[in-house]
């Protein structure tokens, strides 16, 4: 491989594209692809099994040929309302685990800039977060202030855009009266079934990394429910 | 899943390059039953033998690392090694999961 390729590799990273790296098993040359971009003559006899690789996302070496597609996907955007320590635990696993993150907290004395280092943090209402962020149902959201006044806005905008994941911090007490209002805000049974709460799998956990990893696993198991790599 | 992870090694790979080392790239290719590591997991290596990242949980990586020195030596720029089960002798290389699996190592240059 060439380190330009190495390079550009790096690159398209950053912009947050999907994208494939292409090799010939057979001479050793490799490139970039992109949907709509050209193909060189070491594998544009393979137009078609490279897109429809590429299309399924799918790597491996391609049927009967000496083609090895490695297909890139953009990473999925995962929301986290609230800045509290769980958080930051959070925060660690999910870089790990190629996931992108923005935490939102409206409550700016959470937020210091010692506490989330690289992190798109925003210190607005969700509410108006969400009108400028695109989201879709391959996000996810996280609440963790368990104050509804906070969290409420972000999960009914989560449960209308259909997350793949929705995840809200309380005790089944607090979930049970949060369900109520949602209730009486209009959503159905279903729709509010789809939240997980109280959030994260059962590990027994109390402490805020246990908590988080209890998170990380429910919201990884449920990813690999939707995405097939 | 190993995404993430991949761009900490292509990075550190590009650093390796310019401070004037040699570095192959080894990457899985492709795998079959029960291999420990998924397809594009990857692994580079310099002259000297460092290494950094995996292609499987420490079975085949000294015969990936040997392979890469042979490949840096002899300017090579690529080659395709194929895995199979390990037998009962403890020095056999192979996979003790009972998979199989290809890795593709590669000069970077």
């Amino acid at each position: 491989m060439k380190i330009e390729t190495l390079k550009q590799i790096i690159k398209k990273n950053s912009l947050n594209e999907q994208f494939a790296i292409i090799t010939n098993l057979s001479n050793g040359s490799s490139e970039i692809f992109k949907i709509g971009s050209s193909l060189s003559k070491n594998f544009i006899n393979f137009k078609n099994e490279i897109e429809n690789y590429y299309n399924l996302k799918k790597s491996g070496i391609i049927n009967n040929t000496e083609i090895f597609i490695e297909n890139y996907s953009k990473p999925v955007e995962v929301i986290i309302v609230g800045a509290v320590h769980i958080t930051q635990c959070l925060i660690e696993f999910l870089k790990n685990l190629n996931f992108d993150v923005t935490v939102i907290d409206p409550r700016e004395y959470f937020v210091t800039k010692q506490k989330f280092q690289n992190i798109k943090i925003i210190s607005k209402w969700p509410e108006e977060v969400f009108k400028k962020i695109r989201t879709d149902s391959n996000t996810a959201l996280i609440t963790l202030t368990h104050d509804p006044k906070i969290d409420e806005p972000a999960l009914k905008h989560a449960l209308k855009k259909k997350f793949f994941y929705i995840g809200a911090l309380g005790s089944k007490k607090t979930h049970k009266n949060r369900c109520k209002r949602l209730k009486e805000d209009g959503f159905n049974n279903k729709e509010i079934g789809s939240i997980h709460g109280p959030i994260g799998l059962d590990i027994g956990g109390k402490s805020a990394p246990e908590i988080a990893l209890s998170i990380v696993a429910q919201l990884v198991s449920e990813r690999n429910k939707t995405i097939k790599i | 899943m190993t995404q993430s992870f991949n761009y900490t090694i292509l990075e550190e790979a590009i650093s390796w390059i310019e401070s004037g080392q040699q570095v192959a790239l080894a990457t899985v290719v492709q795998t079959w039953g029960s291999s420990p590591f998924q397809i594009g997991s990857k692994m580079i290596i310099n002259e000297k033998g460092k290494f950094l990242g995996s292609v499987s949980g420490g079975c085949v990586e000294t015969s990936v690392i040997t392979e890469c020195l042979e490949l840096i030596k002899n300017k090579n720029s690529f080659k395709k090694i194929d895995f199979k089960v390990s037998n009962e002798n403890a020095w056999d290389v192979g996979l003790a999961c009972g998979g199989e699996m290809t890795v593709f190592i590669e000069q970077i240059n």
